[in-house]
């Protein structure tokens, strides 16, 4: 009997397949060796002799080499090349912490995976910003040896943060991990996928910082064409980061978007999906319609770049990339804050432990900002249009501040006459609704042709867009941290502290940015390591409160590392919430629930103990 | 009730105050403006300011209220006393308000303003304005005055400048490409011509020529303000920072005599 086994085992688990080496090391290895035979294949059939080894267009060949040994390297060859041809997958998942550094088909794991490379991104975009800073502490350039050199840290800082932080977290992230235990989902649906499109994250964002090697680039983040065409071969490195960073976005939201179609639990209607859920739902559409749009327009300025084909030079037209590229990128920022509109509505009920008010109105609001965001980019390009074209612009950016404010009508009619729980993540979404009105309302004067003339491009927007992105986006992700802590790791934080951490960001984050409103004012357009000695003293302090702020998100994230890790054990369900991902274990294990869901009401009643889903526990296993 | 009449009271009270201490600043929210687009933009933007104040506060208030006055004793999940979903009046004036305040916005300031753009110009086409021909290049602004045959107007040490009569019209004619490279289909890139203190920009396109018109309205120059100064606003290569020129708004008599001293200067060059 047991020689029959141990004959067996040996026929399914060929001893040289099993792996020595660690799954992102032999992605780097590999990345290494297809960078080097596909740069060389492209320098082989170059009929010019006596070029550089390495050139634009045989950079972008070697790149794609050094992707797809990437992508097999970290597990994609077991993991999908061998039964993509028939052969038995090989890949094993480790049980152990070695199961976050390779290929993953756990939507947990995925989820992890996303925020870790995801903060590490916000780290190094952030130090990025503060070496900005600094530079404008001074007129003159004092830090930066070269314009150009400060440029390109301008357009890295923008990329990474808008690609890899912004559009990921709430998405790629918390959404991974939180929407398939929401809907009660013992997986994803396209899982594979899935676990290879994290990948492509790290991949686009060192893509984006190995930029300068290829030489500075002017562009900043949104790569405006002809300059694009004429700087220098950084510009390749960031149509090629990007454009694996917004792959890595895509294949997220179709994996989500389908699991919420078709992987709810029995009795998870339509009528009674979490308000987060529906937050990702519109905002997988987003992505779907818009970031094959900005590939796509990539892909046609690289080619530009690289042929040259004049699509978007003198000879071809200028303003045809700025229309494509806004097309995409107003969409984006909804991409990014309507998962914090959708999450405020899903944490306040459960702090005030009161009724969602006007739920109906919460979730129209989210799908007509989803509708509306496409029909608004050209308020981005007032200074390039004639007065006629901007009328109908103009009305739809102002319009789209009617469904936006149904998701603050839910958020107060929820508020008012709460026992509301004074916890870190109801001061923290508290402070996001502060922030993100301010967003908001300073975009009405932007939306506004005569006004727009004068603030555009100066340090109005950048205040603007940074009040609607950190403020609102980052300070709701900070709250959804501190909220799903003890979901994430079974553990609670110290929640006075967090209160007073909430507090330094926020008092860094206005500090900085409210005196940017002034500086735009006051003749500070963007761009600039040098300007007018005039600015000098508001550019100080704003720095500074920016050095404050950068030293408070450290702390907020040495303080949440701590209580995932050191933090005393929470209760299985601290807050009292309804939603399903409380109904399993803190850690959740590998299949999200021992047992069968079934939804039964909604999730935003407090005004009954009913519960609104039950768990029908699986059959202990018979010995 | 009692929370709705103190909430109402606050909201009312800080309001006036915002409004009040608005108003003490208001000539100032563009800091320095003297053209008449200008003005055009400087009322437009009080006028949001003084709409969008109240709407700020309400929300503002409203975080700052819900943390005092609904804020829970102790951490203890008790489900809230009131458990209202819905309040007719409630949604229907937020809704409705948040409508006709967007109506109110397109209509005015948006198309009102953009009607007097128009206008304006219309008339200060009609009025023979002071053409001044721009091209930018990287990374310098020049300024050519075809009425008075002055092909490039600078200073005694040969720095590009430029110099507008008050109260006249000026069109500005804005062109991108690099005249000493005009067989170079990638020297032109997008520029922005912004003077800060006259209140608009606009985009200098490759490959298109566009117009913009203006009053200057104010004697001033750099020195008296420094918004006074052309600045590329739009981000145009490692030169961008740089890309910036002096400009004097003087009175009639001073033009006409600067404009002899640019034509002797160009005779002296052997320019035509």
């Amino acid at each position: 009997m047991e020689q029959q086994i141990t004959q067996a085992e040996a026929r399914n688990n060929p001893q040289p397949k099993v792996m020595h080496m660690a799954p992102v090391l032999r992605g780097l290895v590999w990345a290494t060796i297809g960078f080097a035979i596909f740069d060389l294949m492209t320098v082989a059939v170059d009929p010019f002799r006596g070029r550089p080894l390495v050139t634009e267009p045989s950079v972008v060949v070697g790149w794609v080499g050094a992707l797809i040994g990437w992508l097999m390297g970290v597990g994609g060859y077991e993991g999908v090349i061998l039964p993509l041809f028939g052969s038995p997958s090989t890949w094993v998942e480790p049980k152990n912490w070695r199961k976050y550094f390779g290929l993953s088909t756990n939507h947990k794991v995925i989820g992890l995976q996303y925020l870790v490379t995801s903060s590490s991104i916000f780290f190094i975009a952030g130090m990025d910003a503060m070496a900005i800073r600094y530079e404008l502490m001074q007129p003159s350039m004092h830090f930066f040896t070269y314009t150009g050199q400060y440029l390109t840290a301008v357009g890295v800082h923008g990329s990474l943060m808008m690609f890899g932080v912004g559009t990921v977290v709430l998405i790629s992230g918390l959404g991974n991990y939180f929407v398939p235990l929401m809907i009660g989902a013992k997986e994803t649906v396209f899982s594979r996928l899935s676990g290879i499109g994290h990948w492509l994250l790290p991949a686009g964002a060192l893509t984006l910082i190995a930029s300068p090697l290829l030489g500075y680039w002017d562009t900043g983040w949104r790569g405006y064409e002809p300059l694009a065409s004429q700087d220098p071969g950084g510009m390749v490195f960031y149509y090629l980061g990007i454009f694996a960073m917004t792959l890595s976005t895509i294949i997220a939201s179709l994996n989500l978007a389908a699991t919420i179609i078709f992987h709810r639990a029995r009795g998870m209607t339509w009528a009674r999906l979490p308000l987060f859920v529906w937050g990702i739902l519109t905002v997988s559409l987003l992505n779907l319609i818009w970031q094959p749009e900005i590939e796509m327009t990539f892909v046609m300025a690289l080619l530009d770049k690289l042929i040259p084909f004049h699509f978007f030079d003198a000879l071809g037209s200028p303003l045809t990339y700025l229309s494509m590229f806004w097309l995409f990128g107003h969409p984006e920022v909804y991409i990014i804050v309507l998962p914090a509109f959708a999450l405020w509505n899903e944490i306040i009920p459960v702090m005030a432990q009161k009724n969602l008010f006007a739920r109906d109105w919460a979730i129209i609001g989210l799908i007509f900002v989803m509708m509306l965001s496409g029909l608004v980019w050209a308020h981005h390009i007032f200074t390039n249009m004639r007065n006629s074209e901007m009328f109908p612009f103009s009305f739809f950016s102002e319009m789209i501040s009617i469904p936006t404010g149904f998701s603050f009508m839910a958020a107060i009619g929820t508020l008012w006459r709460a026992r509301l729980r004074f916890t870190t993540p109801t001061l923290l979404v508290l402070m996001a609704i502060f922030n993100f009105v301010i967003g908001g309302l300073t975009g009405v004067y932007l939306a506004d042709p005569p006004v727009n003339l004068q603030v555009h491009d100066t340090f109005f927007v950048i205040a603007h867009f940074h009040y609607t992105i950190i403020g609102g986006a980052i300070f709701t992700w900070v709250a959804a941290m501190y909220y799903w802590l003890p979901k994430l790791s079974g553990r609670m934080f110290n929640d006075t502290l967090g209160k007073w951490l909430a507090l330094w960001i926020f008092i860094g984050f206005n500090g900085t940015f409210s005196q940017m409103f002034l500086l735009g004012l006051d003749g500070m357009n963007r761009w600039v390591p040098a300007y007018p000695p005039y600015l000098k003293p508001l550019n100080y302090s704003v720095s500074l409160f920016a050095f404050f702020l950068g030293a408070g998100f450290i702390a907020n994230a040495i303080h949440i590392w701590w209580a995932w890790v050191k933090g005393p054990k929470s209760p299985e369900n601290p807050w009292h919430a309804r939603t399903l991902e409380w109904l399993t274990t803190s850690p959740p294990p590998d299949d999200n629930f021992d047992g069968e869901v079934e939804v039964v009401r909604g999730f935003y009643r407090y005004d009954h103990d009913e519960p609104s889903a039950y768990l029908v526990k699986n059959p202990e296993p018979a010995e | 009730m009692g929370n709705i009449v103190v909430f109402g009271i606050l909201w009312a009270g800080l309001t006036a105050v915002g409004e009040w201490v608005f108003r003490t600043h208001r000539a100032h929210s563009f800091y320095y403006t003297i053209s008449n687009q200008g003005s055009l933009a400087l009322s437009a933007f009080n006028f949001l300011s003084s709409w969008l104040m109240p709407i700020f506060i309400f929300i503002a208030l409203v975080t700052i209220f819900a943390l005092v006055r609904f804020r829970a004793p102790n951490n203890e999940p008790k489900p809230s006393e009131v458990q209202a979903m819905r309040n007719r009046a409630f949604i229907f004036t937020w809704v409705g308000l948040s409508f006709a305040l967007n109506i109110m916005f397109w209509l005015h300031p948006t198309s009102v303003d953009l009607e007097a753009m128009f206008t304006n110009w219309r008339k200060e086409k009609a009025q023979h304005p002071l053409i001044v021909n721009v091209t930018a290049r990287q990374w310098e602004w020049m300024f050519n005055y075809p009425q008075y045959h002055v092909t490039q107007a600078v200073n005694a040490q040969g720095l590009d400048e430029m110099e507008l009569p008050v109260n006249r019209p000026v069109e500005f004619f804005l062109r991108s490409y690099d005249p000493f490279h005009t067989y170079d289909v990638y020297a032109g890139v997008i520029h922005s011509f912004w003077i800060p203190a006259f209140g608009i920009k606009e985009d200098v396109i490759p490959g298109e020529t566009r117009t913009e018109f203006l009053i200057p309205e104010h004697v001033a120059n750099y020195h008296t303000s420094p918004l006074v100064r052309v600045q590329c606003a739009e981000v145009c290569g490692p030169g961008h920072p740089y890309m910036e020129s002096p400009v004097s708004v003087v009175t009639a008599a001073q033009f006409a005599k600067w404009i002899k001293y640019e034509q002797k200067l160009q005779a002296a060059a052997g320019g035509s």
